[in-house]
């Protein structure tokens, strides 16, 4: 993809041919943007309907989203709810999944669950990439001393076995929400940071990077509105990768008893339960493992048959 | 060659060396502190600044570093004027006393307690027992004439000891605190230091760290060992069969069976597989339990479902490298060739396909060491293992410190190792890459 995209950029006009009808120069601006916008979502689409691993995996994926989006509108019970006279229930038609060894509704944490990996999992990987752009970007663009400092701690970061590197960040300031972000962006990080910086090395030598350092644009503008808009390609298949990463990180912190305090629905944690109450009822540990395994298998069919798709471009 | 080597090694000790600042960072900055995780959320300030004294917290956040690094001793030795030696005393076959004595100008141990005002010398005895001495003439005076005296305490500490203003020394024994008088104002805790084999003592286990891990790293090299000499040579064959195949139905499935392990993650997996063979089949322990660290040879049945899970997302992985790695070259124009001038496909695959296209997943184990780590810290986890990383886990989860620094910096060490040795392995097999 990118090679192939990075020339289309050159190829094609900064400036579109102005419209008959003069319009205010903001408006102008908006309606290129979403021109642009949704030549981008058609391209995105084109990718993944041409390739059926992508499709499988995003049907996955949207089932998850879709049980996350509506969980109040699928569940008759509240997902913390605690019956002590209906504890590890078969499946039954007033628990279609059973109650755990709290009396909670299995399907009723399982859907909320959704909401909680779904939310973490993209903001994490959005920190890590903020991370990773602020790191690589000048690394890359400077290079020097600058690229040499970074590049030595992110390669002390990368040593880490990464969930080495999440247990102690999470045992040093303790499960949230928050930390688990944290310590899943910083695990991120260094990755990112390398591609941006391998791409920035690649991209800092083109024309039009020569052509705005001549107009007299600053270091910080060239960065953001010359190098990181044509880093795209790649980046955004390194999104999607990322955020299978990240839904299985915080599955695993969860089992760990890294993840979330206690009450939060959380699928790596209702696995870690089930798994120690498995002899008096399997299913709240079997539905949370295959939620799991069928979220993270989709959203990593999803990346990788964007990620073949769009490497036939080339 | 050897100047790779030789570059080589200077970046594993420099990136060692980050690393260990990164790792002492995190656990010892970060909010929340040590002091207070071990006293519990009922402990009043003064009990907690008391603690934080007598582990050395107080010190500056660089002395610390050095001295968990490189030890206190020498340090200390410097202000006692004296050398100081650690002695072990063996009592049975597991407990062992890690005591440490100031050496004096006699050649005894000595170590010092203040009783009343009088400081006392305890001078041990050849046969073990203790001596106690009259030491009141070795105090020192600063310039305001007040008397000071640095020397060991009974509990492997350096001391402080100022008559006339005493600190308050709380203790947490098993009866619940203990408020001691004539007590140091300021401590130095004894250590050798990780880099000379010392990591301090286990405030789980109250035992030396270096003692407790031992034998779970030899566990999890063992397991380790297993796991990737299982999924290494299926992993390949299935991924060559797959790649022989390209677009066939067998194709198709060993690609999606790589796929959904390669995918799912580690405790799922070992989960699943617990369900399967020991909840419903019942042929193998669903739960492993090992009673004693050396039970793994025990029971070898035990080790199977732990070995399959952490090799189950390894043949996963390189599986799928494989096969695309064969597939690309079955298509390359030497394998036309070579099919073209008539050698039989076995030939062809035996001699021109194999070496090429091994040279991929080489690539891709090496660079995957840190991943398939972090899988068997997992592994370790569900299935209870007396590994490393399940006892980084539980380190990290009851937030003892010293056992967390030391299992996190062996493990790296572990993994940047494994990583050097596979470089040299690879710039042997590929020779292009030695000088990039």
């Amino acid at each position: 993809m990118s090679t192939a995209s990075f020339q289309e950029d050159i190829a094609r006009p900064k400036q579109p041919p102005q419209p008959v009808a003069p319009l205010p120069e903001q408006l102008g601006a908006a309606r290129r943007f979403f021109a642009g916008l949704w030549k981008r979502v058609r391209d995105l689409i084109e990718i993944i309907t041409a390739s059926p691993t992508a499709v499988v995996g995003l049907i996955m994926v949207l089932f998850w989203v879709f049980v996350a989006v509506f969980a109040p509108l699928i569940t008759t019970y509240s997902p913390l709810e605690q019956d002590y006279k209906a504890i590890n229930q078969p499946p039954s038609a007033a628990h279609i999944l059973g109650t755990d060894q709290l009396g909670r509704d299995v399907w009723s944490r399982l859907a909320y669950g959704a909401r909680t990996i779904l939310t973490l999992g993209p903001a994490s990987v959005l920190v890590a990439f903020l991370l990773g752009i602020a790191l690589g970007l000048p690394s890359g663009y400077y290079g020097g001393a600058i690229d040499e400092t970074v590049m030595r701690i992110l390669d002390a970061l990368m040593a880490f076995p990464t969930i080495l590197l999440y247990m102690i960040i999470i045992s040093a300031v303790g499960p949230s929400h928050f930390n688990v972000v944290i310590a899943i962006a910083i695990g991120g990080a260094p990755g990112i940071a390398r591609l941006v910086r391998a791409l920035t090395m690649d991209i800092r030598t083109r024309e039009y990077v020569a052509a705005a350092k001549l107009r007299g644009d600053s270091d910080f503008t060239i960065m953001v509105r010359e190098i990181l808009p044509n880093c795209r390609g790649p980046l955004i298949v390194d999104f999607l990768m990322r955020i299978g990463y990240a839904a299985f990180y915080i599955g695993t912190l969860g089992f760990l008893g890294l993840g979330l305090p206690p009450p939060t629905p959380d699928w790596g944690g209702m696995v870690q339960q089930g798994h120690n109450h498995m002899m008096a009822n399997v299913w709240p540990v079997l539905s949370a493992t295959l939620a799991i395994i069928t979220l993270v298998i989709g959203l990593n069919m999803f990346a990788d048959g964007v990620r073949e798709e769009s490497m036939r471009y080339q | 060659m050897a100047r790779f080597i030789v570059r080589r090694l200077f970046t594993m000790f420099l990136t060692m060396f980050i690393v260990s600042m990164l790792v002492f960072a995190i656990v010892e900055i970060a909010p929340g502190n040590v002091a207070r995780n071990i006293l519990g959320a009922y402990a009043t300030p003064e009990q907690e600044k008391s603690m934080e004294n007598q582990l050395g917290l107080d010190r500056p956040i660089i002395i610390r570093y050095i001295s968990w690094l490189l030890g206190s001793d020498w340090q200390v030795s410097r202000r006692l004027g004296m050398p100081v030696k650690e002695i072990v005393i063996s009592q049975g076959v597991v407990e062992r006393y890690h005591q440490w004595w100031a050496v004096d100008e006699n050649g005894d141990l000595v170590q010092w307690d203040v009783e009343g005002g009088k400081l006392i010398k305890l001078v041990r005895q050849p046969d073990g027992s203790v001596v106690q001495v009259l030491d009141d003439q070795s105090w020192k005076f600063d310039e305001d004439g007040n008397a000071y005296f640095w020397g060991l305490d009974t509990a492997n500490r350096a001391a402080l000891w100022m008559p006339g203003q005493e600190g308050t020394e709380y203790r947490l024994e098993y009866s619940g605190w203990i408020e001691a008088a004539d007590s140091p104002v300021d401590y130095i805790p004894m250590s050798k230091g990780l880099l000379r084999g010392d990591a301090g003592i286990s405030l789980r286990y109250k035992r030396p760290v270096s003692e407790v891990i031992g034998r779970r790293i030899s566990n999890s090299l063992i397991l380790a060992a297993l796991a990737f000499s299982v999924s290494i040579p299926i992993a390949i064959v299935l991924g060559l069969i797959a790649g022989l195949n390209e677009g066939k139905p067998v194709d198709r499935l060993i690609s999606l069976g790589g796929l959904i392990t390669a995918a799912s993650p580690d405790f799922a997996t070992g989960i699943l597989l617990i369900m399967i063979f020991g909840m419903w089949l019942k042929i193998l322990p669903g739960a492993t339990v090992f009673l004693s660290e050396t039970a793994i040879f025990k029971d070898p049945r035990m080790l199977i479902l732990p070995v399959l899970t952490a090799s189950l997302v390894e043949i996963g992985y390189v599986l799928r490298i494989t096969r695309s790695s064969v597939v690309e070259v079955m298509n390359s124009a030497y394998v036309r060739t070579a099919v073209l001038k008539g050698l039989s496909q076995r030939q062809v695959v035996l001699r021109h396909v194999l070496r090429n296209a091994l040279m991929a997943p080489i690539t891709v184990i090496m660079l995957h060491v840190n991943w398939f780590i972090g899988g068997l810290v997992v592994v370790e986890s569900v299935f209870g293992f007396p590994g490393l990383g399940n006892f980084i886990l539980n380190a990290a989860l009851y937030k003892d410190v010293y056992a967390i620094e030391a299992g996190a910096m062996v493990l790296i060490a572990l993994a940047v190792g494994t990583q050097l040795i596979a470089d040299i392995i690879y710039s042997l097999i590929n020779p292009r890459i030695r000088y990039a």
